[in-house]
């Protein structure tokens, strides 16, 4: 690597977490199919990239099918890559696609059923049993329905706006407004 | 509390990120529940912001340089003979489609010469077989799948061999041995489509 790498914040509004910027020779050579470079791009991103897929999939199993979709994608498709933003922006739209991928998978594998609002049982709002005593912000995390706990991650930690998640999820902005509204409400009856 | 009931969640979530209305906004500021509320809700936020990051718990790189490898091995095929091969056509020994290439002189003398020329026009004369099976454009069941991919990965790296070996003047004992074990996985590459070819008729 002839470049120095520069650090830069992937979150807008003060994030502590921090992850290496691929400098733009190092991206150049990727783009070109160059495997070394490929590596370098793999290496600064694949932390965040399986957090966001743990975080969103709720898992280590899919979280790595995540990481793993995700560079295969990259690999693939980087030479399509413009460059007229972050690289880092680029492969986070691609791992945020394949994390809810997974997550249309495994509800079309799981679902029979479909609630009031159109959602499909086990994936949106149903959860295990409510808990008795107060939990933490880990646990109820994980008790979460996957589509909520997605949208929830989306919008108050990635900082994607309720029309993105909407698009991203085939769905409006509403239904992202009123997944987010219903993580809350379960987060506060949890974490009391 | 001055208005008649408290905010519902999505105008307390209105309010914190800042698309609230303004009855939310007058509320709030005269309501401690909902002034309290919107605070636990920043509170959160925050606290979801500072959880642990998760790593991944194992190596992942060397599956995906082992995808890419297979996917270039099956473009250089679907395309027909090029890179090595290539260097065989240019020395006026073949005529093949393709984009043109221009070959190195080492190259050249190889294609010419006694001892590797003949690997090297066997191995092209496969390569114009495989274009006719056309495996990366096949779906096979999974053991032939696996195994197709073996022999193609198996090819580049017999490749990138070649071309190490050239760039620092490797023995002509370690050429031969390398054109050697590209023709046989180019053989046995043919083989699996022939034998699969012929499963299909008699299917």
């Amino acid at each position: 690597m002839g470049d120095v790498l520069t650090a830069s914040c992937i979150y807008t509004s003060g994030m502590r977490a921090e992850i290496l910027a691929v400098a733009s020779a190092e991206v150049a050579r990727a783009r070109a199919g160059d495997l070394e470079a490929l590596e370098e791009v793999f290496r600064a991103y694949q932390a965040p990239v399986y957090n966001l897929g743990r975080r969103i999939c709720g898992n280590e199993e899919d979280a790595e099918d995540v990481l793993q979709d995700t560079f295969l994608e990259v690999c693939r498709s980087i030479g399509r890559f413009r460059g007229d933003g972050s690289l880092w922006s680029w492969v986070r739209q691609v791992a945020v696609s394949k994390a809810l991928m997974l997550l249309r998978r495994e509800r079309q594998r799981t679902a029979r059923s479909l609630d009031g609002d159109g959602n499909l049982a086990g994936m949106v709002g149903r959860g295990p049993p409510e808990p008795t005593v107060p939990i933490d912000l880990e646990a109820a995390l994980g008790r979460l329905a996957p589509v909520t706990r997605a949208v929830l991650w989306l919008h108050d930690v990635e900082g994607y706006t309720h029309e993105e998640i909407g698009e991203l999820m085939g769905k409006t902005a509403s239904f992202s407004k009123s997944q987010l509204s219903r993580a809350h409400r379960r987060l506060r009856e949890w974490l009391k | 509390m001055t208005n008649e009931r408290h905010l519902e969640m999505d105008e307390l979530l209105a309010l914190r990120d800042g698309e609230e209305s303004a009855f939310a906004r007058a509320h709030v500021e005269s309501c401690e529940a909902c002034r309290g509320e919107l605070e636990r809700l920043y509170r959160v936020r925050s606290e979801l912001r500072a959880l642990p990051t998760f790593g991944p718990p194992r190596e992942l790189w060397p599956r995906i340089r082992r995808y890419v490898w297979r996917r270039r091995v099956r473009r250089r095929l679907s395309y027909g003979a090029v890179g090595l091969a290539a260097a065989a056509a240019l020395a006026g020994l073949l005529i093949l489609r393709g984009p043109a290439v221009e070959p190195a002189d080492e190259w050249v003398a190889e294609a010419t010469s006694e001892d590797l020329g003949p690997m090297i026009n066997r191995a092209r004369q496969l390569e114009t077989v495989l274009q006719y099976y056309a495996p990366q454009k096949r779906v096979y069941d999974a053991p032939t799948a696996l195994a197709t991919s073996a022999l193609e990965d198996r090819i580049f790296v017999l490749d990138q061999m070649l071309l190490e070996s050239r760039a620092v003047g490797a023995d002509r004992e370690v050429l031969r041995g390398l054109w050697g074990e590209r023709v046989l996985a180019l053989e046995q590459l043919v083989t699996l489509q022939v034998v699969q070819e012929e499963k299909r008729v008699w299917r």
